[in-house]
């Protein structure tokens, strides 16, 4: 009958439809918790170019002008005062008030 | 990159010049030279170029060239009779410029700038230019040479350009002749170059010459041209070898004796120079300065195995100077001898006249450093906060005070920065980790003053060479604010000296809140660059620092100085004022044009009274007093 068969596969839809939301929201649940976890784990900056990467910008210089990024070392290395400082000012992230 | 070109130079009479180029072969350099040359400012000026019996396309290409005049020689005569045949072509009324095929000139005004720097001394015979190379480095400033190798050195050769060397007028004992401006009245009174050299030493011949007739030598340090150095010769290294070889041996039988004596004073000097410490940066200034002053100094280093720093001193010093200062020869017993160090190591002096040269942290000296000093002829110190300390502590030798100096050939305002784009002002500080120089005190007060919302960030210079130290759980242990004012770090990098003066002038305000000083070097060449300064009202450092060119930092008081170094216990240190601090540094950051003013007069005070040769000059004073 055909009235039987479209209720038939109306209900099989919709329970294939259920079955694929469920599974939707497990995976959302799942993937919260990453991010949780990441958002814990990860320093600022390295969240910060998470999100930048994944909106298609380019990461924040990095530098090692930030205590979290130190390689903590007593050794000297031998640097220049120009290259220096375009890479430190670089990899700051300016304060908008900022004016000269 | 800020520009460090000087102010344009004051109106001079335009005496006729003749800009004498000198070319062999190499159109493409020759043409180039030219090009560049014809499009500056040639008033009251002919070219006069000298076809050195070029064998290629140059004499064609020369007589299509217009504005110039050519004297075409049938043969090469080489880099001497070459010019001297154009000095001998040139208008007889005229001053003759030397100028080699080599040169670019990038600056228009080269030619009044080098006029009026003949113009401004009457006894001004010979003056050159800065010339760099193309890749940016300096080539040279000016030259000087030692009588122990006679191999003329270029001063400030290779090192990056970075606007040092730029006083407008600055005697030298010679120049290269690359570019020189000869007066007409020195080339009537000794001629042109000397016929004993084919290339080679012709140049430092004649401002020898020069100067024997009581002319000076000068390089004028707003005229810088580009030097593709050796472009004519520079396919034939071996004929290089072999005129310079033979040019060095005429030299050296006709200017030995004259270089030999220009020395008044001879002297043993027994310290440390080639390790990264402040003895040993300040030993190398002294050691380059005395020998300007005619003092004939050998260098031994006095440290090493047995001593309080065992180490064996590297031998090269990167520096030709003194390299040379350190293989001459010294006599077992020397008339006289200074040790600058700690006094832990005046015994090594071998001196018949003994000098000890010393300096300390703290308000005393330590009981064996007096017992060592009880032994010396007579004591220096920089500062009269050490010769106190001294007395205080029971010495009854005579103490004189040698103050420190700067360099302002690599100190001064008008070298390049690098500043911040982001338009942040720019607190800096400079220092190794330690007690003494209270980093804490410096961040927690900057991180609790400002807020990470306002234009201001405190960038500061750190060195930590002590592997016990974790620098990391220290500043983790200050709890800064994360909304407080904002801190970076450069953490143990090390800059060329040399590059030293353009870091300071990248920023906006030097910070020094140390608890006790010997001298402060960082901060004297901060403040010889202009930085408006903040610093520890206490220590040696108040010989420089006072309220009309800096920021003193008042102090609470003394306090016992506690901390790893040996030396300093039973003694005080400062303690500096977190809250005059926090004040100072927003008084700076809200009045920049006051702090501005104070960096200017720090810079100008510096330059006239605090420079190595004000140190060398005091020596010498010091030397001729004790008969040495």
């Amino acid at each position: 009958m055909p009235n039987d068969r479209d209720a038939l596969e109306s209900a099989l839809r919709i329970a294939r439809l259920e079955a694929r939301v469920a599974g939707l929201e497990e995976a959302l649940v799942r993937r919260s918790r990453e991010l949780r976890e990441l958002q814990r784990q990860l320093p600022g900056r390295e969240l910060l170019n998470l999100s930048r990467r994944a909106a298609g910008l380019p990461p924040v210089p990095q530098g090692r002008y930030e205590l979290e990024i130190w390689r903590e070392t007593t050794a000297l290395s031998t640097a220049s005062v120009e290259e220096t400082l375009l890479d430190l000012w670089q990899s700051l992230t300016p304060t908008p008030s900022a004016q000269r | 990159m800020t520009d460090f070109v000087s102010t344009p130079p004051a109106a001079a009479p335009a005496r006729k010049a003749t800009l004498l180029v000198l070319a062999w072969n190499r159109w493409d350099l020759t043409e180039k030279c030219l090009a560049t040359l014809l499009a500056t400012d040639l008033e009251n000026a002919e070219v006069l170029v000298v076809d050195n019996g070029s064998t290629d396309e140059t004499p064609q290409r020369l007589a299509a060239t217009p504005g110039i005049r050519v004297l075409r020689l049938e043969k090469n005569l080489g880099f001497v009779r070459g010019n001297n045949a154009g000095i001998a072509a040139a208008d007889p009324e005229s001053d003759v410029v030397l100028l080699n095929n080599d040169l670019i000139f990038n600056q228009h005004d080269w030619l009044p700038r080098l006029r009026a720097a003949a113009a401004s001394d009457p006894k001004i015979g010979v003056v050159g230019a800065r010339l760099r190379l193309p890749d940016g480095r300096l080539l040279h400033a000016g030259t000087y040479i030692l009588p122990d190798t006679m191999w003329g050195q270029q001063i400030g050769s290779l090192e990056q350009d970075l606007g040092q060397y730029t006083t407008e007028v600055r005697e030298v004992e010679g120049i290269v002749f690359a570019c020189a401006y000869i007066k007409r009245e020195l080339l009537d009174e000794i001629g042109g170059l000397a016929l004993d050299f084919e290339s080679y030493f012709e140049d430092t011949d004649y401002c020898l010459r020069a100067r024997v007739a009581g002319w000076k030598t000068v390089v004028c340090g707003s005229v810088t041209l580009i030097h593709d150095e050796h472009g004519s010769t520079q396919n034939d290294p071996d004929s290089l070898g072999r005129l310079f070889q033979a040019s060095r041996a005429t030299f050296r039988a006709k200017w030995g004796a004259e270089l030999s004596g220009r020395y008044k004073h001879r002297l043993l000097w027994q310290s440390i120079m080639n390790f990264p410490t402040g003895y040993a940066m300040s030993c190398r200034e002294i050691l380059r300065a005395l020998d300007s002053e005619r003092v004939e100094v050998a260098y031994r280093y006095v440290y090493g195995p047995r001593t309080v720093f065992p180490q064996n001193e590297p031998e090269n010093s990167e520096d030709y100077r003194l390299n040379v200062l350190r293989t001459r020869r010294v006599s077992w017993r020397p008339k006289a001898a200074v040790v600058y160090g700690q006094a832990d190591v005046f015994g090594s002096n071998r001196g018949r006249v003994k000098i000890g040269y010393t300096m300390l942290e703290v308000d005393g000296f330590p009981r064996d450093w007096v017992r060592a000093a009880q032994k010396m002829a007579e004591v220096w110190v920089p500062s009269e906060f050490n010769r106190q300390g001294f007395r205080d502590s029971g010495l009854t030798r005579p103490i004189e005070i040698i103050p420190l100096g700067v360099d302002t050939n690599y100190f001064h305002p008008g070298l390049s920065a690098f500043p911040n784009p982001h338009g942040e002002y720019v607190f800096f500080s400079a220092f190794e980790w330690g007690e003494r120089k209270e980093p804490g005190l410096l961040l927690k007060t900057f991180n609790d003053e400002f807020g990470c919302d306002e234009p201001v960030r405190l960038v500061c210079k750190v060195i930590n060479r002590d592997p016990g130290l974790k620098l990391k759980e220290e500043i983790r242990a200050l709890r800064l604010r994360d909304q407080g004012g904002r801190i970076s770090f450069l953490f143990n990098q090390e800059f060329p000296h040399y590059q030293l003066g353009s870091l300071y002038r990248s920023m906006d305000c030097f910070v020094s809140v140390s608890r006790g000083e010997g001298w402060n070097m960082p901060l004297m060449e901060a403040m010889a660059c202009g930085l408006p300064a903040i610093a520890t009202d206490w220590g040696a450092h108040r010989e420089f620092v006072n309220e009309g060119n800096a920021y003193p930092l008042r102090i609470r008081g003394t306090i016992p100085a506690i901390a790893k170094c040996p030396y300093y216990a039973g003694y005080r240190w400062a303690d500096p004022d977190p809250d005059h601090l926090r004040h100072l540094m927003r008084r700076v950051f809200e009045h920049r044009e006051e702090a501005r003013a104070k960096g200017a007069q720090a810079a100008r005070e510096i330059a006239d009274r605090w420079t190595w040769r004000h140190t060398a000059r005091k020596i010498v004073a010091r030397l001729a007093a004790l008969g040495a």
